[in-house]
């Protein structure tokens, strides 16, 4: 585990070097999510200035939903980013037999390989607004409230990266997986509002097939003492684990039909 | 007349590439479809919760707002130029030195290759649109003179966000690194297109620089038409805007591009 940790600070020093070739570039990327997430928060603002509530949820709740669920996708996005290209710039190319030659896990350096500086927008974004979130609805932040909220972030990041690595196997097979990986991934976008809004159909997949409603609805209505089921509110570590489990397995599953280019 | 029989010819044949590139690629076709759908769902979701309390908001009922929405999806590709990556990308690989020593010009080239581009980006939403309609029944107009209307300027539009695009691109061949550059246009470009809200709902601050930006004429502008929020007779002072808009930007970019691809190494070997 050590060992792993150290290669992964190296990788880390490596692709920072890289990333500041382009100083300003760098920053501009680091940034440039940041840009993109406002567009949807100035949207939701626009509207949610005009009407009360959203379905009984007032603009600082769904600033809760969103936040959280943009921590855990930010996460996905810093660490897991390499797994969208796994088809067309390592099995296509026959990058992927450089991983393979190596005395480390295959997975473990695809996914060093490129630290995603992009995300780090997510992350300033999401925690701008869960912090916003909990000053303006005063809600009494006590140190169990701060390590489950954590404990769900981390479990909403294993989620996000699980499922895109379930979908991007299949690079192994189609050589290019973002359409696959894409297809699933969009159904984030469903999770950045209270899934109450939805017809049932919609909430029962993001709870029970494509659960990123545990990295934001049900957590949510949890900290501001909704009425949620407990046990859906604290299932986002359990389904987290199950999930990453699954995941790998699938992953083992396709490095052994994995067929290099050859050349 | 030969001459340009043969300029003809050689942007057509730019163009006529376009539907084979993207056909070389059909599960990606396949995936923006499911995309776009799950879009929609969640558009549609957000405004009937937005207005179940509420008649109207900033003068727009429900169904009026969701025509906007919808159509505003259908024909958002009018905002995709991307030519920020693509310019970028020729920079950076050295691909364009290959592309300036052709007998062609370069950014007239590139804009008949966009257009043939959201055309068929337009094609390929017809599913979009009738799964949006079989859904929730959105309105469009049946006076062939709104479509008309409608067409001119988008096509306006598009062409005067082209220019803008280019001269943003320009910033290539100076930094050599785009992507940034590139997300910041598509975030700006996200919310001040309209696609998301329409202009009308924003508050005065933001509606005067969505109409001073570019963004909302390839989207808001024409769509605003045919959803009904903009009546036909406002049209030929929207149009007239619009020209001045394209004249003052395609000189603007025609400038920027002279002095940029000055700064322009391209690598041997």
């Amino acid at each position: 585990m050590i060992r792993y940790l150290v290669l992964y600070w190296t990788f880390f020093k490596q692709r920072i070097k890289v990333l500041m070739e382009y100083r300003v570039n760098f920053l501009i990327g680091a940034s440039s999510t940041l840009f993109v997430q406002a567009a949807s928060i100035l949207s939701i603002w626009v509207v949610m200035r005009q009407v009360p509530t959203l379905n009984g949820w007032a603009m600082a709740e769904i600033w809760l939903v969103y936040g959280l669920l943009m921590l855990s996708k930010s996460i996905n996005h810093m660490f897991a980013d390499n797994l969208w290209t796994l088809g067309w710039d390592y099995v296509r190319t026959g990058n992927f037999d450089r991983l393979l030659v190596r005395p480390i896990d295959p997975l473990f350096h695809l996914l060093a390989d490129r630290f995603c500086h992009d995300g780090i927008g997510h992350f300033v974004t999401g925690l701008i607004l869960v912090v916003v979130s909990l000053v303006q609805l005063n809600v009494v932040v006590t140190p169990l409230k701060v390590i489950y909220m954590i404990i769900t972030v981390v479990s909403g990041g294993a989620i996000f990266i699980a499922l895109n690595l379930i979908t991007g196997v299949s690079g192994f097979w189609v050589m290019d997986s973002t359409p696959v990986i894409r297809v699933v991934f969009e159904m984030h976008e469903f999770a950045k509002f209270p899934l109450s809004i939805y017809p049932k159909a919609i909430s029962a997949v993001l709870t029970f097939l494509i659960p990123y409603g545990l990295a934001s609805f049900y957590p949510a209505s949890y900290v501001l003492g909704r009425d949620v089921p407990p046990t859906l509110a604290l299932a986002t570590p359990v389904v987290a684990a199950l999930l990453v489990f699954i995941s790998y397995r699938v992953w083992l599953f396709g490095l052994r039909h994995y067929s290099s280019t050859g050349s | 007349m030969a001459v340009l029989r043969r300029t003809a010819r050689a942007y057509g044949a730019m163009m006529a590439m376009v539907p084979k590139l993207f056909m070389a690629y059909q599960i990606w076709v396949w995936m923006q479809f499911i995309v776009q759908i799950i879009s929609l769902v969640i558009l549609v979701s957000f405004w009937s919760a937005v207005y179940a309390g509420e008649s109207s908001l900033s003068g727009l009922t429900l169904a009026q707002t969701l025509n906007y929405i919808i159509l505003a999806q259908i024909f958002a590709p009018s905002t995709d130029t991307n030519m920020v990556f693509e310019l970028g990308y020729m920079v950076r690989s050295g691909q364009i030195g290959m592309r300036l020593i052709q007998p062609l010009d370069l950014q007239l080239a590139l804009y008949v290759q966009k257009v043939s581009e959201i055309a068929l980006a337009f094609v390929f939403n017809l599913p979009l649109a009738l799964i949006g309609w079989l859904l929730f029944r959105y309105h469009v107009p049946a006076d062939p003179l709104v479509w008309l209307a409608f067409l001119v300027s988008l096509l306006i539009g598009n062409a005067l966000l082209f220019c803008f695009d280019w001269i943003l691109a320009c910033a290539s061949f100076y930094s050599t690194e785009v992507w940034g550059m590139g997300m910041l246009r598509y975030g700006v470009a996200l919310f001040f297109s309209g696609a998301l809200v329409p202009l009308a709902m924003m508050p005065g601050w933001l509606r005067t620089i969505s109409t001073i930006l570019p963004f909302s004429q390839a989207l808001y502008t024409p769509v605003s038409l045919l959803s009904g929020i903009t009546p036909l007779s406002g049209m030929p002072r929207i149009w007239l805007a619009q020209l001045a808009a394209l004249v003052a930007l395609g000189a603007l970019s025609r400038f920027t591009f002279s002095r940029a691809v000055r700064q322009v190494t391209v690598q041997g070997g």
